[in-house]
């Protein structure tokens, strides 16, 4: 009797041990998410159980964040949103090369999702547009130009404000008598090119140009940004008329396209040969260095250059910096500024606090001044006053005041496009597979041809 | 059955009926979404009081097999979690248009016909065999070699196994971006000094693919090296010492006892290689990320060179956002491997019964 009843004992613990496993794990996700493999902020987890227990309750809204670089200062915007309202806001800050979408999808279909969730343009808004809240006629959207809109209707909350142009090292360009705005198109660029390649040695620098197409994992830099600049460069913020085109079956138009050949081949004419095979950090590197006067990167590289390179770019005097258009064709005049990602509702979360949340963001005398001052945004609402220490914050200024501003709308072709398609295109014109920009041009639109097409 | 107490009965079945009841609530809770926190522990507690009513239950015939049923559960259990439930839904999914959210209806056999007409995946398949093959024969020769190299006589034998293993601790993408390194920093410079070839070898397909091949060796010999020492130690060294005084040399002695005599190991080595460069994925991803370009397969100009199955079948899920389609090569890659796999096993049962 006593050795059954111990055996009993043991299968009932072993059984006990199990089922608490899975039970107690199943319980969690619906409280608070305790995926293994998500940067999870400490305050989260504990908040999340009071989540659980109040479920609409509205007194907590919970935000995913896809910028690790930016979690302390959102934690310290929710901390003076609650000392003010009373409402606690969780940040969620997937990063270190997480897929924010994919983790998402996670939180999505554990019944886990955010009130509010960073979502970048129109193929993710495809993902997730039954769950998005219709945001037209909140009073911020009266402040900003940058707020995503699909189909009349204002679905996402801008965050900061980004923007690609060709950037240049204004110290260089001084020491080689070349004024950056004389730089107006083709014959121009090539002129200050070839200027500035003539006193290379004088001026310390490596090459011209700091053009890189490595295709593992800068993508996104030539395979993205790059080929989004044929999309938009001297458009209305509203033309897309090259992005329709594009997600028409992969279509290029020939008569923009082949100048802007043009210019990728200067690029590559005058870039680094490192640029095939170099990394991201390679590439700040240098430029904080002053080894490139230009460099095929936007205004995100200055929070490297004064963070992670800050010896650097000490050592080379901290020199200005200052953005041109990719002007391929004369006369263009303007860069591309975006809010690289937007803030969406949740339509089934607590939607009123939210939307509350998002409105004291967008204030002057609200949340700007932390977004600014923490988190390095530059404000995409004309009301703010707030400006971040950025080495890129008064080109943005500028060209925005000036109007000579237009979007990008890589977002919305093709998935995976940049990743698998035209990254490699970029490298291997780069490493000189092509005898010609025709036949690059041509590789290209068929591969994209061919991609829209399976 | 009479022997049974009233009480035994009532509490077996007491505990049956409670702790069914207690479940179902927990999990209607839970689906539900009602938020009420007393869901888990009503199921764990329904749980075990169900497993005690039907421990406790009245009978003698088959008392053994409920015991067995019990302790089987947990392995069971997890196994269904783990295993069966995913790839049931899995091939499930591969009918559907699901996109990691929502699913707009099934397709049938759609995304099973278009992934053949996707030249990239083609190649991917082609590569990957192609991978397999190299993989098989280099990981074995080179194991092999080290593993002989490591029973014989020499010095700082320990050491030696230990630096040759060592590569198998170290995580596939953590190996990838150091031989990233090495492959785009310090080799370009001997290649570009020697060859003047300027450009990284991993931005060529062919030569990408070498450097994949490489760094799988690398990190894999060492860990078959193991399995091979443990092989050759088990030759009884009698074996060896009739074979010496009947005159047999080294190479004799290696082709005609060592090999012969380790044929078993050999068949799980051959086949852990092959499941695992089939497999291949973190070096990949770490490596290359798939790219590099073919400038004419079927008529197109590929841009996924080095992009082997599983990355492919990755890439076509998360970065593509088409996880149906996604689900469908997988179902494709699975039945490849079980074919193989299968295959493979059977020819090297065949072979160590006729030695």
């Amino acid at each position: 009797m006593k050795r059954k009843a111990l055996a009993l004992l043991l299968t009932m613990s072993t059984l006990a041990m199990t089922i608490t496993g899975c039970a107690g794990a199943a319980a969690a996700t619906a409280g608070a998410d305790q995926n293994p493999g998500t940067e999870v902020s400490d305050d989260s987890q504990d908040a999340g159980t009071e989540d659980a227990a109040a479920p609409a309750g509205g007194t907590t809204i919970r935000l995913v964040n896809n910028k690790a670089e930016i979690d302390v200062g959102l934690h310290s915007l929710a901390k003076a949103y609650e000392e003010k309202t009373g409402i606690t806001v969780e940040i969620d800050s997937i990063g270190g090369g997480q897929d924010t979408q994919a983790v998402l999808k996670n939180y999505y279909q554990a019944g886990n999702m955010p009130d509010i969730f960073v979502f970048e343009g129109d193929t993710h808004y495809e993902t997730w547009k039954d769950v998005l809240t219709d945001l037209t006629g909140e009073a911020w959207t009266e402040d900003t130009e940058a707020e995503y809109v699909n189909g009349g209707k204002v679905y996402g909350f801008p965050t900061t404000t980004e923007a690609i142009g060709l950037t240049y090292n204004k110290a260089i360009l001084d020491k080689a008598g070349i004024d950056p705005k004389s730089i107006t198109g083709p014959e121009s660029m090539r002129a200050a090119f070839e200027k500035l390649d003539s006193m290379k040695d004088e001026l310390g620098l490596t090459s011209v140009v700091g053009y890189y197409t490595e295709a593992a994992n800068l993508w996104w830099t030539a395979g993205q940004h790059l080929l989004g600049t044929y999309l938009d460069v001297g458009l209305a913020r509203d033309d897309t008329t090259y992005i329709d085109l594009i997600n028409d079956g992969g279509k290029l138009d020939m008569e923009r396209a082949k100048p802007w050949a043009e210019m990728v081949a200067l690029f590559n004419e005058y870039t680094d040969d490192n640029g095939v095979s170099g990394t991201y950090d390679d590439q700040i590197a240098n430029f904080a260095a002053g080894k490139y006067a230009f460099v095929t990167q936007g205004s995100w590289i200055g929070a490297a250059m004064t963070g992670n390179y800050a010896d650097q770019y000490a050592a080379a005097g901290n020199f200005e910096v200052g953005m041109i258009p990719y002007a391929f064709i004369e006369g263009q005049d303007t860069i591309q500024t975006n809010s690289p990602n937007w803030w969406g509702l949740y339509n089934e979360g607590n939607v009123e606090e939210a939307k509350a949340f998002i409105q004291w963001c967008s204030e002057n005398d609200g949340g700007q001044e932390i977004l600014a001052k923490e988190c390095g945004c530059v404000s995409p609402f004309t009301s703010s006053t707030h400006m971040p220490e950025d080495p890129f914050a008064a080109t943005i200024s500028d060209y925005t005041a000036a109007g000579k501003t237009s979007a990008w709308h890589w977002q919305g072709w093709k998935e995976g496009l940049a990743q698998n398609v035209s990254a490699v295109i970029f490298q291997d014109f780069a490493k000189g597979s092509f005898k010609s920009t025709d036949e690059f041009l041509e590789t290209l639109s068929k591969a994209i041809e061919a991609y829209y097409a399976q | 059955m009479g022997e049974f107490s009233v009480m035994r009965k009532t509490a077996s079945f007491g505990c049956l009926i409670a702790g069914l009841i207690l479940m179902i609530w927990g999990l209607a809770m839970a689906i539900g979404k009602t938020g009420n926190t007393l869901r888990g522990g009503a199921l764990v507690v329904g749980a075990v009081l169900f497993f005690a009513g039907l421990y406790l239950f009245p009978t003698f015939k088959h008392h053994r097999t409920i015991v067995n049923i019990i302790f089987l559960f947990p392995l069971l259990f997890a196994f269904a979690v783990t295993v069966i439930i995913p790839l049931v839904l899995g091939i499930g999914y591969s009918f559907t248009d699901w996109n990691g959210i929502k699913m707009k209806g099934f397709v049938g056999m759609a995304n099973y016909t278009r992934m053949f007409k996707q030249p990239g995946f083609i190649w991917s398949i082609l590569i990957t065999f192609l991978f397999v093959v190299f993989n098989i024969i280099l990981v074995n020769l080179v194991a092999f070699l080290l593993a002989l190299l490591c029973t014989s006589k020499i010095k700082g034998l320990g050491f030696f196994r230990a630096a040759y293993f060592l590569p198998n601790l170290i995580g596939g993408i953590v190996l990838g971006y150091i031989w990233q390194f090495i492959f785009s920093n310090v080799i370009t410079k001997f290649t570009t000094a020697l060859f003047d070839a300027r450009y990284s070898m991993l931005s060529e397909t062919k030569t990408a693919f070498i450097g994949i091949v490489i760094v799988y060796v690398w990190q894999y010999a060492g860990y078959i090296m193991l399995i091979y020492i443990t092989g050759l130690n088990t030759i009884p060294g009698d074996v060896l010492e009739a074979s010496s005084i009947d005159g047999a040399n080294a190479t004799q002695t290696l082709f005609n006892i060592k090999i012969p005599m380790i044929a078993p190991t050999i068949t799980i080595c051959t086949f852990l290689t092959l499941t695992s460069a089939f497999k291949q994925f973190d070096v990949n991803l770490a490596l290359t990320n798939g790219t590099g370009s073919v400038a004419d397969f079927m008529g197109n100009y590929l841009t996924n060179g080095t992009e082997m199955l599983a990355l492919n079948i990755y890439s076509t899920a998360v970065i593509n956002n088409e996880y149906a389609f996604g689900e469908a090569k997988a179902v494709l890659f699975f039945i490849i491997l079980a074919v193989v796999s299968i295959v493979q096993v059977r020819i090297s049962n065949k072979r160590e019964v006729e030695l």
